[in-house]
């Protein structure tokens, strides 16, 4: 349970940073007043809808549009000067994949678009789009990732000479961990997913000839890097594109991309004049659009007796699918792999290759905790196998290896630098909350209704608001450097805060409000906080990566400090003070004998100018301020999660009886806001252990195209946890915040896994591969039973 | 994901529903609360020119005694069952059922009838009502005629009603006050059609046991002796026969020794229930 | 097009609507009520609940025809409303929403548990929210919010209502005796239209590499050879095979044509072509096709290869065979394994039958003559295409 301390402030109750302000976007939303892509309404709108590849690998050899629907249906033909997606990595040896908007030559992945179809309704949209015929002549398909690197496997890219987008080595001696005692080793394995948020994807298109501008509204995270891919794509300048996202129904990632959609609804825009729109329907988002995390690892973890890592030696491969999705790019994945396997964890020796792979799958995005959640997964549920062979708790394991708070900051053998925290203590709260030992008398005892009990951890970290020095590196479409934010002060005294990152769900137009109140004293309900546009906000790369509040609230602090500075000179003007012989209070300019507020400083400005001598700072009332770390190579939050599980080895069904989550996110900007974060990522990560999964057969054909077979949590899987929070500020951040959005997500399923693990321990079965579905545990329990008798 | 064009046809009774069937020759979809077809057509899984839609026919949606049996019309839904707006002749084992039905803004306008029309061997009362004795009433032109549920169900999505013929009502046999039932399903989650459903019914005072295992890829095994329990009548639940069990599901054609054990043990413990 | 009368949040309107067209659409798109959201338009999610005649439904799978006659609230409907009041303090108080995106959906569905539920037991609020999907909160703050107005109006002495007061049986929103007005003639696309001249499939056969297949056999009353004969007529061969109908046959070993095949309401016309590759010396041989359905872009191929035993000295057969196929599209990607491999065994086992017949000579003339016939006296196939993947239930096997 969470605080539920009253959260009703009144009005001298704090509402700066740190406080559990109620969210200022709720009202709109809970009276169903949001403005989603969907409820968008333009005149003469036209649906579109795309034909879409049925078979995941073929030649196109014909394809047959009715003679009636010529004008109103277009392939790859039609679409004059338009250059295909390229999302290019720099690292050496990067294949390049050219994604066509519309297929050219063959299809790639079921779900690939081939034509689309303009009409006054979607359905006759999609009436149309039946009509479209498709001569395809299938190919073999690469259908796993771990055939496609075999020779004479089918090439996605035939010109490439295999299907390795990138293959990445990292080693630090290896050699010297080889005599270790134990040796574990273990094939592991995760799902491939999608991330699902609730609204889908959607873009309307219209084409304003006063403005000569496209404007796109689009459901994306990130607003201004899509214009960036558009202007290549269309072949025209950013001054002509106008991106506006409006409400967005969850991101997770999904909403990080350069949708071939986008560039095919605006080309329509341009050259036929017409306003479109297309709504990603379900059966889109699970079988075309993108998935994310299908890894596979072949791990080896070196150890001494009493538990201490010696080295870790993995291959790791990360089905990429077709093509490198702007910006993030195929290879993201798997070589981030190789650089945050070994976490929090000190040990002498690693090596760790990996390998993006092309399949005939669609293509992948960085989901909530990107790679960490499969590498989490890999690592914890090792080192339960390092302390099953040491003969310890997994606990103590952990215990031994993981880096103490006096080596703060900490560069790990990969050289993540470790901002700050206190791992050891996050641990052995959880492992106190969740009470080991309790468990293990339980355990002992047996249950009357004949589930095994078992009690599982997990740790982990999340680089969150990564910039330059750790991007450059990847040479991605998009590298983040300063986050920049306007203040504008109106002449009634309110304030608008122009951000470029945008909110999916996290409540940022609260906590910069926050922020910003923090520092100026504006009443958050006078601070209107615009996001989504990108003819009215800052460049920004925009919200992933747990980047939001670190880099938009350091911008919206450096802001309004210089704000601050503006104000408290005009106020002194106004006093008849020097400005030195002034401060900056709750919202006022304070002088010995007297104060002025905001309000009247900003009338001042804008209605009565009279009243200011000629010498008074020309600069104004707005303020477009960058902010980037003092340290750009990211926040460390982390996490210990316990569970103890139950589960029914008959019908292979787990009941999570109890949940710990002790939680390090420096300083909590709103802790509302940051346990609805924590207690989000668990939903997802609780799925990703247990119910999500996106199979494919052997033809390439996705299996779970309908939310009734691609199983997401509700409100019976998801128990509410105890949540405890720790407080490790940053150092080198504004406020000490540090980002948290994904880490909810990154622990849950190692921590299940390890929990399941030791359930069935007694009967000697083991589960290396998620969704730990019923039919996979009573499969594991029926082969170790088999294997146990004669 | 919009439905293909289809005419919409809604009959006010059931004479007009079977004189519009009988004129579409084969190419008309009955639509009761839509729950299940709804999806379907709009995936275009399914593109019928014709819906006729008996929701709303007053004579559907009604309920008769007969004798001791309770006759529920074909349109009643899983809300109404679950809510107890009818009669329950079956010591809850209905309201019971209905409660697990996907979700409550699906039972308000899913029914019975429309289930057990689609025939889905998952379905909740496919199995249930297999193991309850019920029977189906089915009207065609020619007149009515009552099938056992049993046999009324001929495979996934099969069923014997035949073309011009509408399932109008289901009858339900009341249960003695002896009688015993037991049922157990697996789902990963509400909601969630079943991987894994048994059903038992016990009646010591016909010194009958009718043991149903549903949610298998086609019509549900149905054993109406005491083979599953080597011929005994008591100790039921000691006396299981998981070999026999097992065996038959490999008859009919549950090859994955997984999938067997889940549904043996989902059906031990309708077994351990009803002989609680 | 069909004119309907509606109350939407108590105004009475009369829009016309296209049959096919689900609530939710309507809704959105001719009265502008965008709180009605659309998260999957297959009933799973819950995003487009509202109430139909004051129980919450699913306003994407039900056909805004079928509502002729009912009151519809939605979100918009419920600013006034005291529960609804109360549930939205409660949501931003516990921080019950994110995106905002599941919350119209979820607050209809909150609102009939407030109303319905004794008390606030937590058990008992999440199953009755399990059709309410939200990725964002993780639920506590949902399941908290609610639990706190139940309490607080039981506490006020408000008690809870038997299924919220309702008293009629039959679905809620379709209601007897309102009879929309629909315009004579409705175009209706019964038939896919085809561009001219468009190849229907493939005509050459490729050799497959069948992603499934599995082993059959069965008996037959008559001699290796005469078997093996029967299986290199390609007529005579299609005239067994359930559901197939040949249109053409360019050569003698090769067949274009269609296979249909219908379970339920599903039913799909694979057309496409065969050929049929002999072995006289091992009395073996295969028929290799392709076949595309064109209304679900669905398409297939398979291989039957067989071998000819003699048993009985010769006199009788066992026809042992390999049944292979590969199935792609639509509804390859909503089926399962077991369903599809179910229908091959049967399509197996109605072809033993067939060949069984017509090597006794029951259906001989008919076959030679006239395959097509067979499929009117009821070869024609009906079982599963496809159990249509969970949404229709089941069994997921990974």
């Amino acid at each position: 349970m969470t605080d539920t301390a009253p959260t009703v402030p009144d009005d001298r109750a704090p509402r700066g940073v740190g406080a559990r302000l109620l969210r200022k976007e709720d009202d709109r939303f809970l009276r169903g007043r949001g403005q989603y892509v969907a409820d968008i309404r333009l005149p003469g709108l036209k649906d579109v809808a795309f034909v879409r590849s049925p078979i995941a690998h073929a030649r196109i050899k014909a394809i047959h549009v009715p003679a009636e629907y010529r004008d109103v249906v277009f392939t790859a033909d039609d679409l004059t000067g338009i250059k295909p997606i390229r999302a290019v990595s720099g690292l050496p040896g990067f294949k390049i994949s050219e994604q066509p908007v519309l297929a050219v030559g063959k299809v790639r992945h079921v779900g690939e678009l081939v034509a689309m179809c303009v009409a006054r309704s979607r359905a006759e949209a999609e009436d149309i789009a039946a009509s479209v015929e498709l001569d395809l002549e299938p190919l073999p398909a690469v259908h796993d990732m771990r055939l496609a690197r075999d020779p004479g496997s089918a090439l996605v890219h035939e010109h490439w000479g295999d299907n390795v987008f990138l293959e990445t080595n990292f080693e630090v001696d290896i050699s010297a961990a080889l005599d270790a005692p134990i040796k574990v080793t273990r094939e592991i394995s995760t799902a491939r997913q999608c991330m699902a948020p609730l609204e889908g994807r959607g873009v309307v298109a219209t084409f304003d000839h006063r403005l000569d501008q496209l404007t796109l509204y689009t459901g994306s995270q990130m607003p201004h890097i899509v214009r960036n891919g558009l202007s290549d794509c269309l072949g025209i300048e950013q001054g002509c594109i106008r991106i506006i996202a409006p409400d967005i129904g969850g991101g997770f990632g999904h909403k990080g991309i350069l949708l071939p959609e986008e560039v095919c609804l605006s080309w329509l825009a341009m050259h036929k004049g017409w306003t479109v729109r297309w709504l990603e329907d379900r059966r889109e988002h699970l079988s075309a659009s993108a998935n994310c995390r299908e890894h596979a690892y072949n791990i080896t973890v070196y150890a001494d007796r009493d538990g201490r890592l010696r080295g870790i030696d993995c291959v790791a491969t990360v089905d990429s699918g077709a093509y490198s999705s702007y910006p993030f790019s195929a290879c993201l994945e798997a070589a981030q792999i190789a650089s945050i396997l070994p976490g929090p964890y000190r040990m002498p020796a690693y090596r760790c290759r990996t390998y993006s792979v092309a399949t005939n799958k669609c293509p992948i995005l960085p989901y909530r905790g990107v790679a960490r959640t499969g590498v989490c997964f890999a690592l914890e549920l090792l080192l339960d196998a390092v302390a099953a062979e040491a003969g310890l708790e997994p606990g103590e394991v952990r215990l031994r290896n993981l880096v103490q708070p006096q080596d703060m900051p900490f560069d790990n053998i990969t050289n993540k630098h470790f901002d700050s925290g206190d791992y050891p203590g996050a641990l052995r709260r959880a492992l106190t909350a969740i009470d080991v030992p309790a468990v293990r008398a339980r355990q002992q005892r047996g249950e009357p209704d004949g589930r095994l009990i078992g009690t599982g951890v997990s740790i982990y970290c999340e680089q969150a608001a990564h910039g330059t020095s750790v991007y450059a590196g990847w040479g991605i479409p998009m590298v983040p450097g300063h986050e920049q934010a306007t203040a504008r002060l109106t002449p009634d005294g309110g304030l608008e805060l122009r951000v470029g990152v945008h909110s999916h769900g996290q409540g940022l137009e609260t906590t910069l409000a926050q922020v910003a109140h923090e520092i100026l004293g504006v009443d958050p309900d006078k601070i209107r906080v615009i996001l989504g546009d990108t003819a009215m906000t800052p460049y920004s790369t925009g919200t992933w990566g747990s980047r939001s509040m670190v880099m938009a609230g350091g911008a919206v602090g450096t802001a309004c400090e210089q704000l601050v500075a503006r104000a408290t000179r005009i106020g002194a003007k106004l006093l008849q003070l020097a400005p030195e012989a002034v401060t900056w209070r709750e919202g006022r300019a304070c002088g010995p004998n007297g104060s002025v507020g905001l309000a009247e400083i900003a009338h001042t400005w804008y209605r009565r100018p009279q009243d200011l001598p000629n010498d008074v700072d020309p600069s104004g009332l707005e303020v477009t301020g960058g902010y980037k770390p003092v340290r750009d190579s990211g926040t460390f939050s982390y996490a210990a999660h316990a569970v103890t599980v139950a589960v029914d080895p008959d019908l292979g069904e787990v009941e999570l009886l109890d949940y710990v989550i002790v939680e390090d996110g420096g300083v909590l900007v709103n802790p509302m806001i940051v346990d609805g974060q924590i207690l989000g990522g668990l939903a997802q990560g609780i799925g990703t252990a247990l119910y999500e999964e996106m199979p494919f057969d052997e033809a390439a054909q996705p299996l779970a195209t309908t939310l009734a077979d691609y199983l997401l949590p509700g409100p019976t899987e998801v128990p509410e946890p105890r949540l405890f929070h720790m407080e490790t500020p940053s150092p080198y951040t504004m406020f000490g915040v540090k980002g948290i959005g994904e880490g909810g997500a990154i622990a849950p399923p190692a921590a299940i896994a390890n929990a399941v693990n030791d359930a069935l321990r007694p009967l000697g079965a083991e589960l290396m591969q998620s969704p730990l579905s019923p039919h996979r545990i009573v499969a594991a329990v029926l082969a170790a039973k088999q294997a146990s008798s004669p | 994901m919009k439905a293909a064009s289809f005419n919409y046809e809604r009959p006010k009774s059931v004479r007009d529903a079977l004189g519009l069937l009988a004129k579409a020759e084969g190419e008309a979809r009955i639509m009761a609360g839509g729950q299940s077809l709804g999806p379907m057509l709009n995936l275009r899984l399914v593109q019928p020119p014709l819906i006729i839609d008996i929701a709303s026919i007053a004579e559907l949606r009604t309920i008769e005694h007969d004798g001791d049996a309770l006759v529920i019309g074909a349109c009643v839904t899983h809300a109404d069952i679950e809510d107890g707006r009818l009669p329950d002749v079956t010591h809850g084992v209905l309201p019971r059922i209905a409660r697990g039905i996907a979700y409550r803004a699906v039972r308000n306008r899913g029914t019975i009838g429309g289930s057990l029309g689609h025939a889905d061997p998952a379905a909740d009362w496919v199995t249930t009502l297999t193991a309850l004795g019920a029977s189906v009433q089915l009207t065609g032109a020619a007149g009515q005629r009552d099938l056992a549920v049993a046999e009324f169900i001929q495979g996934a999505l099969q069923t014997a009603l035949r073309p011009g013929e509408l399932v109008t009502a289901i009858r339900i046999p009341s249960l003695s006050s002896t009688a015993r039932f037991g049922y157990a399903k697996a789902c990963r989650k509400p909601g969630e059609f079943a991987h894994a459903m048994g059903a038992v019914l016990i009646e010591p005072d016909k010194v009958r046991n009718r043991i149903v295992i549903g949610a298998i890829d086609t019509t549900p095994i149905v054993v109406n002796d005491s083979s599953l329990f080597g011929g005994a009548t008591t100790h039921l639940t000691q006396q299981f026969d998981r070999a026999l069990a097992d065996r038959l599901l490999m008859q009919a054609g549950v090859t994955d020794p997984a999938a067997r054990h889940i549904h043996v043990s989902v059906l031990a413990r309708a077994i351990a229930e009803a002989t609680a | 097009m069909t004119t309907i009368q509606l109350t939407v949040n108590g105004n009475a309107i009369e829009p016309t609507v296209e049959p096919r067209t689900h609530l939710a659409d309507v809704l959105r798109d001719q009265l502008d009520l965008t709180g009605t959201h659309l998260g999957c338009e297959h009933g799973v999610c819950g995003a487009c609940t509202l109430l139909l005649d004051g129980a919450p439904a699913r306003s994407c799978i039900t056909f805004a025809v079928a509502c002729a006659g009912a009151a519809i609230t939605t979100i918009e409907g419920l600013d006034e409303d005291e529960i609804a009041a109360e549930l939205r303090t409660a949501f931003a108080r516990e921080h019950a929403l994110q995106c905002g995106y599941c919350t119209p959906g979820m607050i209809m569905s909150a609102r009939d548990l407030v109303l319905r539920l004794d008390d606030a037991d937590e058990q008992a609020i999440r199953v009755g929210l399990s059709g309410n999907l939200c990725r964002c909160t993780g639920y506590a703050g949902i399941v908290r919010a609610i639990r706190a107005v139940i309490e607080a109006r039981r506490q006020r002495g408000i008690a809870a209502v038997i299924g919220a007061g309702r008293t009629s049986l039959g679905p809620v929103g379709s209601h007897p005796n309102t009879i929309p007005t629909t315009s004579p003639s409705m175009p209706v696309m019964t038939d896919i239209k085809l561009s001219s001249g468009a190849a229907v499939a493939t005509l050459d056969v490729p050799d497959v590499i069948p992603a499934k297949s599995f082993d059959a056999s069965f008996t037959v009353n008559a001699a290796p050879e005469q078997v093996f004969t029967l299986f290199g007529d390609a007529r005579t061969l299609a005239a067994c095979f359930p559901g197939a109908t040949i249109t053409d046959m360019p050569a003698p070993d090769c067949i274009e044509g269609e296979i249909r095949v219908a379970i339920g309401p599903l039913a799909a016309a694979f057309r496409g072509s065969a050929r049929i590759d002999r072995d006289e010396t091992n009395l073996s041989g295969r028929l290799i096709g392709t076949g595309r359905d064109q209304k679900s872009r669905t398409s297939t191929s398979g291989q039957i290869s067989w071998r000819m035993v003699p048993i009985d000295d010769g006199r009788k057969t066992r026809v042992l065979l390999t049944i292979g196929y590969s199935l792609s599209g639509p509804l390859a990607q909503i089926a399962r394994d077991g369903l599809v491999r179910d229908l091959a065994s049967r399509i197996t086992t109605t072809f033993a039958q067939n060949c069984d017949s017509y090597l006794s000579g029951a259906t001989n003339q008919a076959a030679r003559d006239q395959p097509q016939r067979l499929n009117a006296v009821g070869l024609l196939l009906d079982v599963a295409l496809s159990r249509l993947g969970a949404l229709v239930r089941g069994l997921r096997k990974p």
